[in-house]
């Protein structure tokens, strides 16, 4: 998978490659609109990441000039203003998705797995994760043959964390796919509810699952 | 010369614009009009009245000669009497009389009347003028009035006597000369009095507009707390100036806002940004293992997740002030909306104790909202319920329609705000217990944000509370756009 990031800070271009490299990515990086959009006509990337505010063209103008060129490559396009004029000029563009500056890197690692995963997606009726075991059409869940009594709202949440295990859902995340709460504050509420689940989860368990990334959410997966 | 001209221009210019000079000017004028038309009306009168009685003088001589001439034509002595002797008793607006016949032969004349007047010219004066008086001056330069009429002699048609008679009447023009002096004088000490009364009083009645101005002008935003002393006043200038201070008092309100804003901003920005300094520096230090330089970088993370967090709260603030927020309104069942709230804290609560309800009306509740703002709004009040009531107690959430308004209730059992602190708890960064670190009591935006909220749809909220029985805050909210138009229109 290769991604291209148009970004002209410095610092951000360095972390995004840094941290999308380990993910697993091939990342290149132009750091002006110019350059930015002749790699893009000239290499066929999977997805962009595409800074709005950059010196020679800036984000609208390079993501007209790629739409123009006749390429579909998906792009992310990052903002440091969240006015929503601006998110649905994006759209209107052709951009596929949008973050917010400052944005948690789980959340834009997240949002690229799940925009390319989309082109291949395959439902799963039943994830496995260890002694895990989680019947998404019977809204069950085990361990080690064990039923776990969960609430509904509970079985969401670890259904989430299994479907994308080994993947780090930051709180906003897991508001807005659970409780359908789409605003970011207050998010200790997850903290309490991920307490809750890992009570029945993971304390009866000698192996946990469930596991704090500081700073930025949860993961579940098998050390 | 031309810049002469130009300053006096100008200076004349600045006093025309002066209130005082206006005044003055128009207080003298109407003062002296006034003082003029009534002395001069006067005078008319006056002038006209002697006029009429020296008429009657002579119309009542003229009587008195032609009855005696008609009814006693031989009584020389008395009409010699009263032509000769009565007259020259007189010191005071003598008279003269003056018989002719026919032929325009003295028959009777009072004695001196040569003296004073010029016969033939009276004779030619009167001409053609019987029974009407008109003036004549004397020889001697007095001013007389003279009446001249045709009397028969007896019972003989043939007979016709010229009777002319003069009345002195300098005196009178005396007088009225005095009181023309008089009316001059009183105008040339009015003219002067006038503006100089006039001044005093606009002085007077402006020297609190003066006060007003310099008070005004001795307020800064670091001297708000000038106020203008109105007693005294008149009615009009008091409720200015009690307009006045009360401008100053909601200025000084803001103002204090303001800055307690811009404090607590500067506190609530530099802690997370001083963290991340610090620790970053003090790990940097010297060689640590791996566990001290991940639980360093996670702290950071931390701070910095904090530092968006509130940055983001406050763009949201500054947002829901722009007139040009869009809200993304659609169709919303409040009901559900609120026990996905519900849902989303139920962990919270049971953690808590708390018990946490969510109740609706029998009829469905539709509204035109903003589904992420409302359940952020509502979310935060919940969350604010739940931290602050102790175990056993519970928070309800409750809808309602009223009118075309949609009312959403948050009410606890919880610890309750004293009654200082209710007026400021939307201020933003306002917390009841200031000394709540942002670890345990959030950003102490939560109330502002929901009051944002509010006024974004068109709504209001409300609190009320009572220390040790709970907190209630009521949300209203417009239920369609056409309502929150109507409201507005209200």
């Amino acid at each position: 998978m290769r991604i291209l990031v148009i970004e002209d800070e410095a610092k951000t271009a360095k972390f995004l490659k840094k941290g999308l490299g380990e993910s697993g990515f091939v990342v290149d990086v132009a750091t002006d609109g110019m350059d930015g959009l002749e790699l893009a006509k000239s290499v066929d990337f999977d997805l962009i990441i595409l800074d709005i505010m950059l010196p020679g063209l800036d984000g609208w103008q390079v993501l007209t000039g790629l739409r123009q060129a006749g390429s579909n490559t998906q792009v992310l396009f990052l903002t440091a203003r969240d006015a929503i004029e601006e998110r649905v000029r994006g759209f209107e563009l052709g951009a596929d998705d949008y973050l917010v500056k400052p944005f948690a890197f789980s959340e834009l690692l997240a949002r690229v797995r799940s925009r390319l995963r989309r082109t291949q997606a395959r439902p799963q009726n039943v994830v496995r994760m260890a002694d895990l075991e989680i019947d998404l059409l019977r809204q069950r869940a085990t361990r080690c043959g064990q039923r776990l009594e969960l609430t509904s709202k509970e079985f969401l949440l670890l259904s989430l964390l299994a479907r994308r295990a080994g993947e780090v859902l930051s709180r906003t995340v897991i508001a807005e796919a659970v409780w359908d709460m789409n605003f970011d504050s207050d998010t200790n509420v997850v903290d309490v509810s991920v307490r809750r689940l890992r009570s029945k989860v993971d304390d009866p368990f000698a192996m946990k699952l469930i596991h704090t990334v500081r700073g930025s959410g949860y993961v579940l997966e098998a050390d | 010369m031309s810049w002469k001209l130009t300053k006096i221009r100008e200076t004349f210019s600045r006093i025309w614009h002066t209130l005082a000079f206006r005044l003055t000017a128009a207080y003298a004028c109407a003062g002296l009009l006034l003082v003029f038309l009534a002395t001069f009306s006067l005078y008319l009168v006056l002038v006209s009245e002697l006029n009429k009685s020296t008429e009657l003088f002579l119309k009542d001589k003229l009587n008195v000669l032609r009855t005696m001439l008609r009814e006693r034509p031989d009584d020389s002595d008395g009409l010699r009497e009263e032509v000769e002797l009565e007259s020259a008793a007189r010191r005071y607006e003598q008279f003269y009389i003056c018989l002719l016949d026919q032929n325009h032969q003295q028959i009777l004349i009072t004695p001196g009347m040569t003296k004073e007047l010029n016969l033939a010219a009276l004779s030619a004066l009167s001409n053609g003028r019987n029974d009407v008086a008109f003036p004549m001056t004397g020889i001697h330069g007095r001013a007389f009035r003279v009446i001249t009429t045709k009397a028969n002699f007896g019972n003989a048609a043939n007979r016709v006597v010229t009777i002319q008679v003069a009345v002195n009447v300098s005196q009178k023009e005396e007088l009225l000369a005095r009181f023309r002096l008089w009316f001059w004088l009183t105008s040339a000490g009015m003219l002067v009095l006038f503006p100089l009364a006039g001044y005093q009083i606009a002085r007077q009645g402006i020297r609190p507009v003066e006060e007003i101005a310099t008070t005004a002008r001795r307020i800064t935003s670091s001297h708000l707390n000038e106020r203008i002393a109105a007693e005294g006043y008149p009615y009009e200038l008091a409720s200015l100036a009690l307009t006045f201070n009360n401008m100053l008092d909601g200025l000084e309100d803001s103002f204090e806002r303001i800055s307690r804003f811009s404090a607590d901003i500067a506190h609530d920005l530099r802690t997370p940004v001083n963290n991340i300094r610090g620790e970053a520096e003090v790990a940097l230090a010297r060689a640590r293992t791996i566990d001290e330089y991940r639980d360093a970088l996670e702290s950071s993370l931390e701070e910095a997740v904090r530092l968006s967090d509130l940055i983001s709260n406050l763009l949201f603030l500054a947002r829901t002030e722009s007139p040009l927020t869009h809200l993304r309104l659609e169709k919303v069942d409040v009901a559900e909306l609120l026990d996905g709230v519900r849902e989303y804290y139920d962990a919270s609560a049971v953690e808590a104790g708390v018990t946490l309800t969510s109740v609706a009306g029998h009829e469905p509740i539709t509204a035109e909202l903003d589904r992420t703002l409302i359940q952020r709004a509502v979310g935060n009040l919940v969350s604010n319920a739940v931290a602050h009531t102790i175990e056993g107690g519970t928070v309800a959430i409750t809808t309602r329609l009223q009118a075309a308004s949609v009312v959403i209730e948050v009410t606890d059992t919880g610890v309750g705000i004293p009654p200082e602190a209710l007026p400021r708890v939307f201020d933003r960064f306002f917390r009841v217990d200031p000394s709540r670190s942002a670890a345990s009591g959030g950003t102490g935006l939560g109330l502002s944000i929901v009051q944002g909220i509010m006024l974004l749809h068109g709504g209001n909220v409300n609190i009320t509370s009572k220390p040790g029985v709970g907190t209630q805050v009521t949300l209203r909210v417009p239920a369609s756009k056409n309502a929150a138009k109507a409201l507005v229109k209200d």
